[in-house]
């Protein structure tokens, strides 16, 4: 269990995150809507222990975390670009915390092997990362945070430069996955359609501030999410297209 | 055809003064208007070889320079390069590391002459070794900057997250993202100290008697074939390096 509680991040006097307080169960993911600029991105450092908060707590399983150093966390966080190591093939990439680990050699290929078999990504092992696409890179990246059983995973807008049709294959993955490993995550985005397709959780972030809803219904429900605008809009079109037509 | 010849013409144009220098070592008695010398003998190459010059030992003592002085340049220049980035006012630093170049090399060496006395280390490798470094340092500083970008924090920091500490994301991540433009560096700043003959001939007050600085000597010396051995000495280990480097070197950005 994850418990985030009243933490607070400034920068040069600008508040970025303001009293921010989050719980989140074994195996849920937290999909968190919010604009360029709201603090997404500093509050996922601050959990992955790259960014330092002003004020307040972050426990893992009982366990303060604020002390501890990124790499004693076991909290992976993923960017916007896979950054793939250029010098290492998609096997090394994916193996790389599991060397850090000093993980036995055969046990090493037997993970990474199954691994990249699950991530249908067995015939590029000896690939470098240069050769792939941009949603091979992304799963490559995905399965290099996975091998080392990431206590939290922290994803900031992992499939933003995908195109729309990889972006989806890799939501439906991201949740396949998720489910089967019982992955917890908090997963950042501005895309709605996006948070709904990934979250067992929904919440919102606007100028440092997180509102947690309390279900799919309250999320759509809130003005702010730009949901209830946008299904107004489809069924303005959809009744243009073809005026005849009652909603179901 | 025309891009062969102009291959061909800068080619000769390129191995031109090489075979004059060659032609100079080994030639005798050649005088003007003869097109070649009227005979060859291989004395100043025996010479060399004797070591009665004091050819080979300049040899030494240039490669011991800037060998050091590239390494330290470049290790120093990556490390100078990331405080620079991370800096509050980066701009004013980087604005900083230009100023050894806004004076000729000769010059500078002669200001700071009086401190390299007052550390008693005038005319020694380590005086020489410490001036050609306020030349080279900042260079170095300049060329790694552009990898400390936005990127390699990330890349750093992505390291971390899955298990590194600060020493395994340096050995396994940064440094290997970063080899290309270091060994680019190492060569510069080698090329840089191998070539100096100003400041290092006013820091050496003729003690530190490196390769280029015999060239010079023998050249003001009218010694011609002593000249033109001590210059394929010269551009020989350069020569190496460039065609060892080539791939780095030459790299598409």
């Amino acid at each position: 269990m994850l418990t985030v509680s009243h933490l607070s991040k400034q920068f040069n006097g600008q508040p970025v995150l303001r009293d921010i307080s989050l719980t989140l169960a074994q195996g849920e993911v937290l999909a968190v809507l919010g604009r360029s600029g709201c603090g997404k991105t500093t509050l996922l450092k601050i959990l992955a222990g790259i960014e330092t908060a002003d004020a307040g707590t972050l426990e893992l399983h009982g366990q303060d975390l604020l002390p501890a150093p990124p790499n004693e966390r076991q909290m992976v966080y993923l960017y916007q670009e896979p950054l793939l190591f250029p010098h290492l093939s998609v096997f090394e990439n994916v193996a790389f915390g599991l060397r850090i680990r000093k993980v036995k050699e055969a046990e090493i290929k037997q993970q990474v092997t199954e691994l990249l078999a699950e991530l249908e990504l067995s015939e590029h092992a000896r690939k470098s990362p240069h050769q792939l696409s941009g949603g091979q890179r992304q799963r490559v990246s995905f399965g290099r945070a996975l091998i080392i059983r990431p206590r939290l995973l922290l994803l900031d807008e992992p499939f933003g430069n995908l195109d729309a049709q990889t972006r989806a294959a890799m939501q439906e993955l991201f949740g396949r996955v998720s489910r089967q490993h019982h992955i917890t995550s908090i997963f950042v985005t501005h895309d709605s359609r996006e948070a709904l397709t990934v979250g067992s959780r929904l919440g919102y972030l606007e100028r440092g501030s997180l509102t947690s809803f309390a279900s799919v219904a309250d999320f759509v429900a809130d003005p702010r999410t730009n949901i209830a605008a946008e299904l107004s809009f489809w069924e303005n079109i959809r009744q243009t297209a073809n005026p005849t037509s009652t909603p179901a | 055809m025309r891009s062969k010849l102009l291959t061909a013409f800068l080619i000769l144009l390129f191995a031109l003064p090489f075979a004059l220098l060659g032609l100079l070592a080994v030639g005798e008695g050649w005088r003007f208007p003869a097109a070649l010398p009227p005979a060859y003998s291989l004395e100043p190459l025996r010479g060399l070889v004797a070591g009665g010059n004091g050819l080979l030992a300049g040899l030494g003592k240039s490669l011991l320079l800037a060998s050091a002085v590239a390494v330290l340049a470049t290790v120093g220049g990556f490390v100078v390069a990331r405080a620079v980035v991370g800096a509050r006012r980066p701009g004013r630093w980087t604005a900083l590391s230009y100023l050894p170049y806004a004076l000729p090399p000769v010059l500078l060496a002669v200001l700071i002459q009086p401190f390299i006395i007052r550390m008693h280390l005038s005319g020694s490798v380590g005086g020489v070794l410490l001036g050609l470094l306020l030349l080279a340092l900042p260079f170095a500083t300049l060329l790694l900057g552009s990898f400390w970008s936005q990127q390699a924090t990330e890349y750093e920091q992505l390291a971390r997250t899955l298990g590194c500490t600060p020493g395994q994301a340096l050995r396994r991540v940064l440094l290997p993202l970063a080899a290309p433009l270091l060994r680019t560096t190492l060569v510069q700043t080698f090329l840089l100290a191998w070539f100096d003959f100003g400041l290092t001939n006013v820091l050496s007050v003729g003690k530190v008697r490196t390769l280029t600085v015999q060239v010079f000597t023998y050249v003001g010396e009218a010694n011609a074939p002593l000249a033109a051995v001590a210059s394929l000495l010269l551009v020989l280990p350069p020569l190496l390096l460039l065609l060892a480097n080539k791939s780095a070197l030459l790299r598409k950005p």
